[in-house]
């Protein structure tokens, strides 16, 4: 699988139309490359880049905790 | 990759140089049992894990622990003082880059005046070429030894790959938690999902954490806050802790419902097994009541020659013959009793008038008076003694006292047998009427015994076909009579011991479920403390990372369930093209999930979805072989399975003849190269024929082999090694 492919098996999940982040068949369009505008879908990306790369645990978890404190 | 050859020298019952080729396609090696298939398969794992498979222990075994067992007795025995070398070589050829892998493994025995040193290990030398026409160079780094055998197998995927038939149920074990996540693992990136759910619930804990800390520090009741800190951390510890307890009730849950459902498909098998079983004894003991008879029977035919007289059969003529000869001398014996008679009467008579005394001569008592007083008393004249008058009167005394004579007297003087004679007449006479009776008698008996005896072979034909068929159940159900007998309890046991982990996850459940709320509560209390405003960005960080675990543990359970779904449809696939060869099997494969959420029981299910109960072991070994080849086969289009080489050894010894053809249509299909050991088509000439013929099986080589001396006529190994023939 390729980290595309594994983030639209995420963003196929239904709390991404509940919560109004992405609409009806987005999901299976959305490309990797796509510009960022969702916290969660962020935290997602870099969760997906760690574990293709075989970063540790510790280092993926300090890059997503750097992304959503940025705003403090 | 093409496993293009194995040459063997001195390999167990390979004694001397031999080698197999193989082609793409289904490669098949067909031998009875005991002619050399498993060791074929030992010498290909041996090559490449330095261990062989140990039937009795149903695991490998190091070379360490096999030593000489691994070096031909006919070589050994013939070999006088020397070293002996067994090795293995195994030649792959990676048809994408044309270049070569060579495998080798040798063992090495001294032999000195009959002692034998082993050597405590095996020597192992990969040579490798670029290009196939390149000079083989040898590869001495361990490490690159190491990649060239994970190019060749990788660990992954060498369970599904390379396995004895024996094996099979323990590749699939689907009692075994990891079982189908462990084949989903090979079949997929599911692991990379449970990672990021290990991040997503690292960082929730510690969002919440700090969310928390946050509260208490924009507390305006510090106290209070620290105080509610503590029981929110108390009640987070004792639902952590439910839920643990909850997950273990689930697993004891999922274990008890795996075992019913087991114990549910062989129920039938062990109600026909104890019923024979029953049906065995009873026959047993009616055999034996029969065989009891018989032997009876069979002692009082040998006595009967006497008790019955039979002993006297054909002798009719021996008694009308003295039956003749007696009464002749019965006649015989008449005249000259007659005769004698006459001859008595007349002397008798004569006697009589000779010695008559005068009738004026007195009583004998007075004669003998008279000779005492020695005087005449008729006359009274004096007789003195021995005087002629005296002489005259004894005379006619003494002729007073003669006898007359009688036949008895005249006849005391012989030997006289009549008696006899006539008692062996009258035996004689009694026995003639047993002797016409005895032929009857014989025949009745023959008669009797004759349906003894065929009740006794159809006994015992019962009871070897009870036998067979009990066998065949044993091991077709993995479950031996004791075993069977106890199933029932065991499937109770099962069946309560799930009921009540129902009932106990139901009950924790419901305690989490409360003290979520107490939770939820003492939260709601630790926020209306808070005087400060919250950062934004803290509220914002913990909802999404909420959310990321969320979605992390949803995805992942949506991913390996569209996984299993994948590997069902192409289990089933495999199972149906498998099982054509009999129309009598029904039904389709489907993993149900168990209460846990983390194992699978394969069912067999019919069209309207309804679980058929009591698969048999046959049925559950296709199933799990369709489950391998799935495994494999989802993976086309990575590539994965053109790479790799199936060698296995005896799949199909557990399922009938019927899906043999349908087995190796779908291996040829499923692998591009696959090397099979079977007995099958040896047995069945007629399978080995359509082997050879049918064009739905890509067919590569094929070989029977056969051991130089059969296992019946061997007292030892010394002279045994294998003829290989090329069938195609």
């Amino acid at each position: 699988m390729t980290k595309e492919e594994i983030l639209r098996s995420y963003l196929s999940d239904d709390l991404f139309i509940r919560e109004g982040y992405l609409k009806d068949g987005e999901a299976e369009k959305y490309r990797w490359v796509t510009p960022g505008t969702n916290n969660l879908i962020d935290v997602l990306k870099l969760a997906i880049e760690g574990e293709v790369a075989n970063e540790s645990e510790n280092i993926i978890e300090k890059k997503i905790n750097i992304l959503l404190n940025r705003q403090s | 990759m093409i496993l293009q050859s194995i040459e063997l020298n001195n390999f167990m019952c390979y004694a001397g140089s031999n080698k197999f080729e193989f082609t793409d396609g289904i490669n098949v090696i067909i031998g009875d049992n005991g002619y050399g298939k498993s060791k074929l398969f030992d010498a290909f794992y041996w090559v490449m894990y330095d261990k062989c498979f140990d039937t009795s222990k149903k695991d490998f075994v190091p070379t360490n622990k096999l030593k000489r067992l691994l070096v031909s007795d006919k070589t050994l025995a013939e070999m006088e003082d020397g070293i002996v070398t067994t090795s293995v070589v195994l030649t792959f050829h990676n048809t994408e880059k044309d270049s070569i892998y060579i495998l080798e493994r040798r063992y090495k025995v001294r032999k000195d005046f009959e002692k034998l040193t082993e050597d405590p290990e095996s020597e192992e030398i990969v040579r490798f070429k670029e290009m196939s026409y390149l000079n083989a160079r040898e590869v001495t780094d361990i490490s690159q030894i190491d990649s060239i055998k994970r190019t060749i197998l990788p660990d992954n995927i060498k369970p599904y790959m390379w396995f004895q038939g024996e094996q099979v149920e323990s590749i699939i074990d689907f009692n075994k938690e990891n079982t189908l996540t462990q084949a989903i693992n090979v079949l997929s990136n599911i692991t990379k999902f449970d990672n990021i759910i290990a991040v997503a619930n690292s960082l929730k804990e510690s969002s919440t954490k700090e969310l928390n800390k946050k509260q208490r520090d924009l507390s305006g009741d510090k106290s209070k806050s620290e105080n509610l800190e503590l029981q929110r951390q108390a009640l987070a510890a004792r639902i952590k802790a439910l839920e643990l307890q909850d997950l273990q009730i689930k697993d004891n849950l999922a274990t008890a419902e795996e075992k019913s459902e087991t114990l549910l498909n062989k129920l039938a098998e062990a109600q026909k097994i104890r019923e024979l079983e029953e049906k065995r004894k009873s026959k047993e003991r009616n055999l034996q009541e029969v065989q009891n008879e018989l032997n009876d029977e069979q002692q009082n035919f040998h006595k009967r020659m006497f008790t019955s007289k039979w002993i006297l059969k054909g002798t009719e003529g021996l008694f009308e013959e003295y039956s003749k000869i007696y009464n002749q001398f019965e006649q015989r014996k008449l005249v000259r009793k007659v005769e004698i008679q006459v001859r008595v009467d007349a002397e008798n008579e004569l006697n009589k008038v000779m010695f008559q005394l005068p009738i004026d001569v007195p009583e004998p008592i007075h004669l003998e008076n008279m000779l005492s007083m020695e005087k005449c008393l008729v006359c009274d004249r004096e007789a003195v003694i021995d005087s002629e008058p005296w002489l005259n009167m004894k005379m006619l005394l003494e002729r007073s006292k003669m006898k007359i004579k009688t036949l008895e007297e005249e006849d005391e003087t012989r030997h006289d047998f009549s008696a006899d004679l006539k008692k062996l007449y009258q035996n004689g006479l009694g026995l003639s009427h047993n002797i016409n009776s005895i032929d009857d008698e014989i025949a009745s008996t023959f008669r009797r015994l004759r349906k003894l005896d065929k009740r006794r072979k159809t006994l015992s034909e019962d009871l070897s076909n009870i036998e067979s068929e009990v066998n065949s159940l044993i091991v077709d159900a993995a479950l031996n009579p004791s075993q069977a007998n106890n199933l029932l309890n065991e499937y109770s046991a099962q069946n309560d011991l799930a009921k009540r982990s129902q009932r106990e996850v139901d009950s924790v459940a419901h305690d989490i479920n409360k003290k979520r709320e107490e939770l939820v509560d003492i939260e709601n209390q630790l926020s209306s403390l808070v005087t400060g405003e919250i950062p934004a960005y803290l509220n914002e960080k913990v909802k999404v990372l909420e959310q990321f675990y969320q979605i992390t543990h949803s995805t992942r359970k949506r991913v390996f369930h569209q996984l299993v779904a994948m590997l069902e449809a192409e289990a089933n696939k495999h199972y149906l093209e498998m099982i054509q060869g009999n129309l009598s099997v029904r039904g389709v494969i489907r993993f149900k999930e168990l209460s846990n959420g983390k194992n699978y029981m394969p069912e067999l299910v019919d069209e309207n979805g309804n679980v058929l109960l009591q698969l048999n072991t046959g049925n559950i070994i296709l199933i799990k072989l369709a489950t391998i080849m799935a495994i494999i086969s989802a993976r086309q289009g990575s590539r994965a399975t053109d790479l790799y080489t199936l060698i296995t050894d005896a799949p199909m010894s557990v399922f009938g003849e019927d899906y043999t053809i349908g087995f190796c249509k779908t291996v040829s299909k499923v692998y591009r190269q696959s090397i099979i050991m079977s007995k099958e088509f040896y047995r069945n000439e007629d399978l080995r024929r359509q082997l050879l013929t049918n064009a739905e099986i890509k067919l590569g080589k094929v070989y029977l082999i056969t051991p130089t001396i059969q296992e019946t006529d061997r007292t030892n190994r010394n002279s045994l090694s294998t003829n290989i023939k090329a069938l195609n």
